[in-house]
């Protein structure tokens, strides 16, 4: 998969800092400043403002799950880990937490602008697997209803192959997933109303 | 005619660690007056001391001030790895160099320190072995909310799951917590072969004596039975604790009596902070010393080059009678402070397979 960087727009964009007051997190909020990120830092509660936040920036040495107003892992934003002790169990809490990027203190004049942008990126690439899997295993969950539409039309007379082609020449006439015309067709066979009426009663 | 070498003391004098730190102090000091009373000596040392109260943030600038004008090199100091991790800036930006005295999770080789007491393979693995085969493979975990505790913890349980054993719990406390009663519930429910303490300071005299209570009430954990282990503990606890650390098994370079190892031979400690102090500034004055390549000497004097970690001697020791009692003497075994060279491990020395008859 190639990845194209355009100059990304971070302009305007909001950080929140969960680190006590210390060389690292000036050095932090000078850089965002001078990105053009508006930063601020919280210790030890984060600020309300946290679930408007673009990026959050947590101390990897001393947070602990208590102090993030979601479950772990379930951040609605990119998270950076700010890492001083590089034991294994400290950078596996880090992950649980849903790092996608990390800055190694102490913090001098550079990586916050590539730790940004490595967040982002692999922030929405969860993201947007995590939505298509969720599409995935529903479309997964309806195979039985697939299965019993297909039984119901073949009910009719025609073999499963038309069936199936009838059932998704339906879909495609209605604008809608294979899955959801399966469902209908399912709910018209217990009903015994007509499917397309029950379409156009919906449509009204 | 004798040079002058200057060197820093970095040690609280108060807060929650400053016994710990003045036997740290006193190592280096008793050094120092060894080395200065050596006429056969090159070199004299000269102390410049700062002391940081305890505060985490006031390591990074004393520590620069003492570099500042570049006539000291060497500091000894810290005790807290988050102090340790605060000053390394400051020794990166002077050249300077760190020598560190105290035991330690591991996870770290920084080109500006040098360290001269244990990391895991040189007390936590040797520990647990030692009670894998005294005493079952059923542990339960407790330690300080802080990176000692988490991660000593972390491995001792990966080091439990390998050997086949279980963790019957896990419980951690935050700092100076001495409220100790869920976790005495747990224990008591849980009824291991053995505890391993990684508590700090008064949370963990807070547990031993909780843990005497529930001896004599008890009597699956009468005297005896399900030992506490122990990574930390040291003389300079036992007058604070008393009676409540009677018992206690801990793996250390150095308990009051033993050797000492590498520079520092020949002399005595009371404690193995002292004893790594001590060895620390003997060390570095003989560094300091001669010509040569200062890598080579490092070498010859333990310190292994690539991880800039001691070569130590491994003590086995149980409190008796308010003094520690050395059990098995071994090593010395060379760090491996990220615990990704099994063939340094202290195990690995004898063979995998149990005899069975």
């Amino acid at each position: 998969m190639s990845r194209r960087i355009a100059t990304p727009e971070l302009g305007g964009a909001t950080a929140l800092i969960l680190h006590r007051s210390h060389a690292t997190t000036r050095a932090l909020l000078r850089q965002l400043v001078a990105i053009g990120l508006r930063a601020q830092a919280n210790w030890p509660e984060l600020d309300a403002a946290v679930h408007g936040a673009d990026f959050v920036f947590f101390d990897a040495d001393q947070c602990h799950d208590g102090m993030f107003p979601w479950a772990p892992g379930a951040a609605p934003m990119p998270m950076i880990a700010l890492i001083g002790s590089e034991a294994p169990g400290r950078i596996e809490w880090a992950l649980g937490q849903g790092a996608d990027a990390h800055l190694l203190k102490p913090i001098g004049a550079g990586g916050v602008y590539s730790a940004l942008l490595i967040a982002r990126q692999g922030f929405e690439a969860r993201r947007a697997a995590a939505d298509e899997i969720a599409a995935l295993r529903a479309r997964l969950s309806e195979r039985q209803t697939v299965v019993r539409a297909v039984l119901a039309l073949m009910g009719r007379g025609r073999s499963e192959a038309e069936a199936y082609a009838q059932l998704r020449a339906m879909a495609m006439a209605w604008q809608e997933t294979i899955e959801q015309a399966a469902r209908r067709i399912c709910a018209a066979g217990e009903t015994g109303a007509p499917t397309l009426a029950t379409k156009r009663g919906r449509d009204v | 005619m004798r040079r002058d070498v200057e060197i820093g003391l970095l040690y609280s004098r108060t807060g929650d660690y400053a016994a710990i730190a003045a036997a740290c102090r006193r190592g280096a000091l008793n050094a120092v007056a060894a080395i200065n009373a050596d006429h056969g000596k090159g070199i004299r040392l000269r102390v410049t001391e700062q002391d940081p109260a305890g505060n985490l943030d006031h390591y990074e600038p004393l520590c620069a001030d003492m570099l500042r004008d570049g006539r000291v090199r060497h500091v000894v100091g810290c005790v807290t790895s988050s102090s340790r991790k605060e000053v390394i800036p400051a020794l990166e930006k002077a050249g300077g160099t760190l020598w560190y005295a105290c035991p330690y999770e591991g996870f770290e080789c920084s080109d500006r320190v040098i360290y001269t007491h244990a990391c895991a393979n040189q007390h936590l693995l040797p520990l647990l072995h030692w009670a894998f085969s005294r005493y079952g493979r059923r542990g339960h975990l407790v330690g300080s909310n802080y990176i000692w505790g988490w991660e000593m913890n972390r491995v001792a349980r990966e080091v439990i799951g390998s050997a086949g054993g279980t963790v019957t719990g896990e419980r951690h406390q935050a700092l100076g917590d001495t409220d100790v009663a869920r976790l005495i519930d747990e224990l008591r429910a849980a009824k291991p072969d053995f505890v391993l303490n990684n508590l700090i300071g008064q949370s963990s005299r807070a547990f031993l004596e909780a843990m005497r209570v529930l001896r004599a009430e008890d009597p699956f954990f009468a005297e005896g039975t399900c030992t506490v282990l122990s990574c930390n503990l040291t003389e300079c606890e036992l007058p604070g604790f008393g009676a409540a650390a009677e018992g206690v098994i801990a793996a250390g370079p150095h308990f009051a009596g033993a050797p000492l190892w590498g520079a520092g031979r020949g002399a005595a400690a009371a404690s193995s902070f002292e004893a790594a102090a001590y060895v620390a500034v003997a060390t570095l004055a003989a560094i300091e010393e001669g010509p040569g390549d200062p890598a080579a000497r490092l070498a010859g004097c333990g310190v292994d080059p690539e991880t800039r970690h001691m070569e130590l001697p491994v003590l086995i020791a149980r409190v008796e009678g308010g003094r520690f009692r050395v059990l098995e003497h071994s090593g010395p075994v060379v760090a491996d402070p990220y615990l990704a060279r099994r063939e340094r491990w202290p195990t690995a020395r004898y063979p995998a397979l149990r005899v069975v008859t």
